[in-house]
């Protein structure tokens, strides 16, 4: 066992009395990928950021955790992490010599040419391609990768994984914090799944995935399942014609039109930086478009969200792709959540907090954690809360980021059903941004396809086809 | 946005705000009751002198008329000329100008690294015993005007121990720059205090943030993470209370000119008014004017690329 790059043994992390991680205990050596799996808030990135012997403040730790070596992480949110007045490539050659940070970035799949750019001049892929070009410049015996799928398309994805592979290959250990199951069944060796800050089952990737012992496990490994949503779609809600827009001179968005019916759902793919974002922005009014227009139930809507009223407001909602910075930290998530009924929907603050109390419960966010600041939240916490306050608006049409990132299946499946639910009972129009072939293909109608700021596919899709 | 777009877009708001300064210095004079020669000639006018002013002053001819000329006059170099003593007004500036660059960069050049490292310096020991002690006193001493402070100085290190020279009366600062000492710790002292605490307080928040706990696990020294990590994003509140300190200073501080006796600026500006010669004031009121559009102006550009993301949200 000397041999071992990590030894975690017995690993408790308390905060407050409330146990984080509660005996976690796994070792790996050279080469070897440990997979952490379970549901958001089951101390996985607590166990992953002990390794680089960073602890919660306030906390106690006991149990022994030991690494050979230097460790490096690669994180759930790139873009916070980023410096976000140096540009990128400056901080990249701080740690290492120009020759290393080229080979790094070439290793990564992150251009070359982009490295003069400031962080909030990339797109969510590129961001992540660039930490983990970081985490590789400095030598790491092991690499903490917390959730390193997030916000990737499918080709993309597939391009970390193999880097990953070829990473454990050259004999770096790997720790795997994920809800994607692909990304684990793709790399590791071994699994360890947590509830709650406990392991409830370990062992060799191949036994845990194949024959899961505990029933945990079991519907943590089930697909969601496909909305029965066969709705009949009313009149057309949103329709965008000849939507065009720009970054500084970048065309981002080049003549893109389409149109969305009441009740109906619209996933908009494509790779990172394809100007997905972008279109979801210019839909909400956080973008102001240079030429096109999008109207509402026939209606075109103001170019920003500034002059749109209320009632335009209130009836298009978005679910941001960075669910934490998405909301203030100063304050809990309960007020931020019902200030969108008494804003939008001139509640009074009881009644808000009444409505904000029970559009959490559905979606499972419970009062006593709603009440706490959103520091102390899991992401997938915040994600799910953050549905909560768009749905109290009672949206007419509900834009959603890549909003199942960063969920685990047990939270994605409820999720997508819940929206499944609120197209039936309400007639809400969604449109899904995502990456993520399986979300589109539970939930959409239909599947516009963006490359390069242009519309190249937007076919019809029919339930019984196939990924 | 680039930087390049909006230091044009800026440059271009400035020149508007330079020329709004142009038209209210004018319309100072309009706006004085009656006839300006009138007003300006003092409690019993002279009819003869009355009339010298109004021609001095081309006050027959219409407002427009005046206001172009006087326009013409400033882009050519030409302020006028002083009503009591007929000496240019440049010479005016010209005779403040040296005394008020000299105390007002002096000031800047100490003022500028001891407050960033001294809230840097607190800032990385933020809650414990030093900031505590710092923040207490900086709190006090940003609490005493100019003037109070300047007195007690003199009384204390001039009069009682006798270490400095009390005033300037009659030396020359550059042969002898023991008379600046105390001038320029009056001026020091509240803008050290307001930017300490506003470096102190951004970087106590750059600190505890993602990145750069992030910049700590690449492995990156504590020194190269707090100052060029942590510091670039904790300088855009510091340098607009920088922006509005250098304009104080380049107006003459007239509280710290009359204690010290230096002829700055603020001193010409103060017997021009009591005099009530009015090109003299027009003048100082153009220079500080067109100095604040400056000042800020820079301001803005340095804050716009300490926070390149505020530019793409606009």
């Amino acid at each position: 066992m000397s041999d071992q790059v990590v030894e975690v043994a017995g690993l408790r992390v308390f905060v407050g009395g409330r146990a984080l991680v509660d005996g976690v205990s796994f070792g790996l050596g050279p080469g070897e990928v440990v997979a952490l799996v379970g549901a958001s808030g089951s101390g996985k990135t607590t166990t992953g950021l002990a390794l680089l012997g960073e602890v919660p403040a306030g906390a106690e730790v006991s149990g022994r955790v030991r690494v050979k070596g230097r460790a490096g992480f690669v994180p759930q949110h790139p873009g916070a992490v980023l410096n976000p007045v140096r540009r990128v490539g400056s901080v990249l050659r701080e740690l290492a010599p120009v020759a290393d940070v080229e080979r790094a970035v070439d290793v990564a799949r992150f251009p070359r040419s982009l490295l003069g750019r400031y962080p909030h001049q990339l797109s969510g892929g590129q961001q992540q391609r660039l930490v983990l070009a970081q985490a590789l410049l400095c030598d790491p015996a092991v690499v903490v990768a917390d959730e390193p799928t997030t916000g990737l398309d499918r080709g993309t994805r597939d391009e970390v994984v193999a880097e990953f592979a070829r990473l454990a290959g050259r004999g770096v250990a790997l720790v795997v914090l994920s809800h994607d199951m692909d990304v684990v069944r793709a790399l590791a060796d071994h699994v360890v799944v947590l509830r709650a800050g406990k392991v409830i089952e370990s062992g060799r990737a191949a036994e845990v995935l194949l024959n899961p012992k505990h029933p945990y496990t079991r519907a943590l490994l089930v697909e969601p399942v496909r909305s029965a949503a066969e709705s009949e779609h009313g009149a057309e809600r949103l329709r965008i014609e000849g939507l065009t827009a720009h970054h500084g001179r970048n065309v981002v968005l080049d003549d893109v039109s389409f149109a969305v019916s009441a009740g109906e759902c619209l996933a908009v793919m494509g790779r990172s930086g394809s100007g997905k974002t972008t279109l979801a922005r210019c839909v909400v009014g956080l973008h102001p478009p240079t030429a096109g227009t999008v109207a509402l139930d026939g209606r075109p809507l103001a170019r920003t969200l500034r002059s749109r009223d209320r009632a335009d407001l209130a009836a298009i909602q978005y679910v941001f792709q960075d669910a934490r910075a998405s909301f203030d930290h100063r304050r809990p998530v309960l007020d931020q959540v019902a200030r969108t009924a008494a804003l939008l929907r001139g509640m009074s603050t009881a009644d808000s907090v009444a409505a904000a109390i029970a559009a959490l419960a559905e979606v499972r966010v419970d009062e006593s954690t709603a009440r706490r600041r959103p520091a102390t939240l899991s992401g997938g916490e915040l994600h799910r809360a953050a549905l909560a306050r768009a749905l109290l608006a009672q949206p007419r049409v509900l834009v959603c980021d890549e909003i199942t990132t960063g969920l685990d299946a047990v939270t994605r499946a409820s999720v997508l059903k819940g929206l499944a639910a609120l197209r039936e009972t309400h007639g809400v129009t969604l449109v899904v941004i995502t990456h993520d072939h399986a979300v589109a293909d539970h939930l959409a109608d239909r599947v516009v396809t963006l490359h390069e700021g242009r519309v190249t596919a937007g076919a019809p899709r029919t339930r019984s086809e196939t990924p | 946005m680039t930087l390049g777009r909006y230091t044009c877009r800026r440059l271009l708001l400035g020149s508007v705000q330079v020329l709004a300064v142009l038209v209210a210095v004018f319309l100072l004079v309009e706006a004085l009751p009656g006839d300006a020669a009138v007003a300006l000639a003092g409690d019993n006018p002279d009819p003869a002198r009355v009339a010298a002013i109004r021609s001095a002053m081309g006050l027959e001819n219409p407002a427009a008329q005046r206001f172009a000329t006087w326009l013409g006059g400033l882009l050519s170099g030409d302020l006028g000329s002083s009503l009591v003593s007929d000496r240019p007004v440049t010479e005016f500036i010209a005779a403040g100008l040296p005394t008020t660059l000299l105390l007002a960069g002096v000031t800047l050049l100490l003022l500028v690294p001891s407050s960033v490292l001294l809230g840097v310096f607190v800032a990385r020991r933020a809650g414990g015993r030093v900031d505590r002690v710092v923040t207490a006193a900086t709190i006090g001493l940003h609490a005493v005007p100019e003037f109070a402070l300047a007195i007690v100085l003199v009384a204390l290190f001039g009069v009682e121990l006798g270490w400095l020279p009390p005033t300037a009366l009659g030396a020359d600062p550059l042969a002898d720059p023991a008379v600046l000492v105390l001038p320029v710790l009056v001026l020091l002292a509240r803008p050290l205090c307001a930017v300490t605490r506003l470096v102190r307080a951004a970087m106590v928040d750059a600190l505890a943030s993602d990145y750069v706990r992030h910049a700590r696990r690449l492995g990156l020294t504590r020194a190269r993470v707090d100052y060029a990590h942590a510091l670039p994003n904790a300088l855009a509140p510091a340098v607009q209370q920088l922006a509005r300190t250098t304009d104080w200073l380049l107006g003459g501080v007239i509280v710290v000119e009359a204690v010290f006796v230096l002829p700055g600026l603020g001193t010409s500006l103060v017997d021009a008014v009591a005099g009530r010669d009015m090109p003299v004031v027009q003048g100082l009121a153009v220079l500080f004017g067109v100095t604040t559009v400056l000042v800020n102006l820079a301001a803005d550009i340095i804050a716009f690329r300490l926070a390149p993301r505020a530019g793409s949200a606009a």
